[in-house]
């Protein structure tokens, strides 16, 4: 018991240990470490991320390590944050991208700018930040260089989570996760949702379909003069004053649908597209 | 030095104070039950909900006691309804997902937005990049001002440089801003009477819970009388939602209705204003509305209770009282976080690899080898045994 108490300790710190390879200024030539390498978990990653670190912990944020870079005049801080899963770390990074410029594809998805940088592969999102002497300067290159040496020693998946190619992709704006309360009922734990022109799609996954019937009777309870539909396993449509026209549906274990659309019957239309992509 | 006060007497003096303050004012709201409606939530549809009103200080403004925190809001529909609730302080920040968040504010209040009071916060480290910030914010939040604008998240007066309340007081000479504040979660009892004695902050937005020792409540209470508004977040202690299943107070503690005693405990304090408790769905918003107006119970009381008492043997509060207390030289407060990476968050990895950053002589204590602890904690810790089960765990 105790030898495997020993192992287990030997593994874990060795993980650790290894887990920081991915943290190096050497990376690229002409940066040089500044100061020790950072670390944080939940209880603490306020006395870093004062004031945001709530942002983080609703991804299911485990641990994040850092390291700061210096070349010349700049500096560069880079933190990978360790998420609960590699779905937790695309919806961070979803989260916080910047819908005003372009998704790289770097890991899951990434953004290169002219003094930062951000991206998720597996369960980690990373984050490069660069305080720069001149602040117009455009550092693209270092940081795209930072990226695609970090990708190399990160492990995990380097595609989108499978769910989202399921939303259709006609006037398609945005996706991102939901990491509590979808549509901001309590029923929607987590899910994905699909900003378009017009409305919104949605899609959680419940454990099991006995789970997400149940789920679609409490949500049909919820909306006063809801109707059924057939799309899907069973589904309904409503009018709603903040959500507009919404229809959900399941599908197996899957809750789906649409809301602000401008009528039920759109929604519900829309809501049979969806249904049809998903497996 | 601070008073000695046992978490106890705390407990009980905290739990008495007297609800609601003279000047509050009330209105009502009433769900709305209209064939149709998205009634989420409204467990008693067509019951009407108390709004509370307290006004921020000197400002003047006249803000619903609690208030809206969007931080980790992910659906606008909820802050729509908030607003037609008729809760009118609604708080956000630059930083919030790279202002994503500030976005979806604005495009969830549309209208109203002249009917409520808005804050959000700058954490830009100068002049220039608040000035950049506060443009920025303006064009997010769709509006030619804000409210109230927060140096974020501020832990002492070496962070507060001068260049930075020029830039409040000229983003208020240019009508961009209306108050000035500072938004701040750690290094308070300090930090608020330094503000208070700059006399150029109209606001503090300040983690306040009923965790938290009395030398909080003088500060705020300092804050209040000078004339500052003050405003409360954390107020949900974040503890009473990461409960475990295998805790055996978890039955107690998750029921429904344990949440929002931590926020009419708040709600209760006269010096506050109002509250920025963090919402995501209806039915969270729907439980916040209640705690306006509502005493705290004897029910609430022991709820918050149980929690202290839950949590008195494990939970550092960092008030700083163990410095130095320790014969053999133990930083004893680091030592307890250390644990609660492994204990409280399952990083076993992490709390040993921090530990084993100590000093040798420190790493090398053994608790066991003291006849008598020489740190007794104020709030109730169990030290000795929590070093003990540090250096077998790690050392």
């Amino acid at each position: 018991m105790r030898a495997a108490g020993l192992m287990l300790i030997v593994l874990l710190a060795a993980g650790t240990a290894g887990a920081q390879d991915y943290l190096d200024c050497h990376f690229v030539p002409g940066w040089e470490p500044s100061g020790a390498k950072r670390q944080y978990a939940a209880d603490n990653l306020f006395e870093y991320k004062d004031g945001g670190a709530e942002g983080y912990l609703s991804f299911g944020f485990v641990r994040m390590q850092g390291i700061t870079c210096a070349s010349g005049g700049n500096t560069l801080d880079i933190d990978v944050s360790e998420m609960s899963d590699a779905d937790s770390a695309y919806g961070m990074f979803a989260a916080n991208l910047d819908s005003s410029q372009p998704v790289a594809k770097i890991g899951m998805g990434g953004q290169i700018q002219k003094q930062g940088a951000t991206f998720a592969k597996g369960k980690y999102y990373v984050e490069l930040v660069e305080v720069a002497a001149n602040p117009d300067s455009d550092d693209t290159a270092t940081m795209r260089a930072f990226a695609v040496k970090m990708l190399e020693h990160l492990e995990g998946r380097e595609t989108p989570p499978a769910a989202l190619e399921w939303f259709v992709k006609e006037d398609l704006a945005s996706t991102r996760l939901v990491p509590e309360s979808v549509l901001g009922l309590r029923e929607l734990k987590r899910g994905y949702v699909a900003k378009y022109k017009q409305g919104q799609a949605i899609l959680v996954q419940e454990e099991s379909a006995e789970a997400a019937v149940s789920v679609m009777k409490s949500l049909k309870d919820r909306f006063a003069g809801a109707t059924s539909v057939t799309v899907g396993d069973e589904g309904f449509q409503a009018t709603a004053k903040y959500l507009d026209g919404i229809c959900i549906f399941r599908k197996g274990k899957i809750v789906a649908g649409y809301a602000n659309m401008p009528l039920a019957q759109d929604a519900a239309i829309q809501a049979a597209k969806l249904a049809a992509r998903i497996p | 030095m601070a008073p000695k006060t046992s978490r106890r007497d705390f407990l009980s003096a905290g739990l008495m104070l007297p609800v609601a303050s003279a000047g509050s004012k009330m209105g009502f709201w009433k769900p709305d039950e209209t064939a149709g409606a998205n009634t989420a939530g409204a467990k008693t549809p067509g019951s009407e909900v108390k709004l509370d009103y307290r006004v921020l200080g000197r400002t003047g403004l006249k803000v619903t006691t609690v208030g809206f925190g969007c931080m980790i809001t992910s659906d606008g529909s909820v802050i729509e309804r908030a607003a037609d609730a008729g809760i009118n302080y609604f708080d956000t920040a630059r930083s919030y997902q790279h202002g994503n968040n500030e976005r979806m504010v604005a495009a969830a209040l549309g209208a109203k937005r002249k009917q409520i009071v808005l804050s959000t916060k700058t954490h830009a480290p100068d002049k220039a990049g608040m000035q950049q910030h506060l443009d920025q914010s303006l064009k997010e939040l769709n509006t030619d001002y804000i409210d109230i604008w927060y140096l974020h998240a501020r832990s002492n007066a070496t962070e507060i440089h001068d260049d930075m309340i020029e830039a409040q007081q000229l983003a208020k000479q240019q009508g961009k801003i209306r108050f000035a504040g500072v938004s701040t979660h750690s290094g308070q009892k300090e930090l608020i009477p330094w503000m208070v004695q700059k006399g150029v902050f109209d606001v503090v937005l300040a983690a306040y819970n009923f965790t938290m020792d009395a030398g909080m409540e003088q500060a705020i209470a300092t804050a209040a009388k000078a004339g500052m508004g003050v405003v409360a977040m954390k107020v949900m202690a974040g503890g009473l939602r990461s409960v475990k299943p295998s805790d055996p107070m978890y039955q107690k503690l998750t029921q429904p209705g344990a949440l929002l005693a931590a926020l009419k405990w708040v709600v209760n304090k006269p010096n506050v204003a109002t509250t920025i408790p963090s919402i995501t769905d209806n039915d969270q918003l729907e439980e916040n509305l209640k705690a306006m107006g509502s005493q705290l119970s004897a029910g609430d009381q022991k709820l918050l209770a149980a929690h202290l008492e839950m949590i008195r043997p494990v939970y550092c509060r960092l008030c700083g009282q163990c410095d130095g207390a320790c014969q053999k030289g133990l930083p004893v407060a680091d030592v307890l976080r250390f644990l609660t990476y492994a204990d409280g968050y399952g990083q076993f990895a992490l709390g040993r690899e921090r530990f084993l950053e100590l000093a040798a002589e420190h790493t090398a204590v053994r608790c066991g080898d003291c006849a008598e602890c020489t740190v007794q904690c104020p709030h109730g810790v169990h030290v000795a045994d929590r070093m003990a089960r540090a250096q077998e765990l790690f050392a």
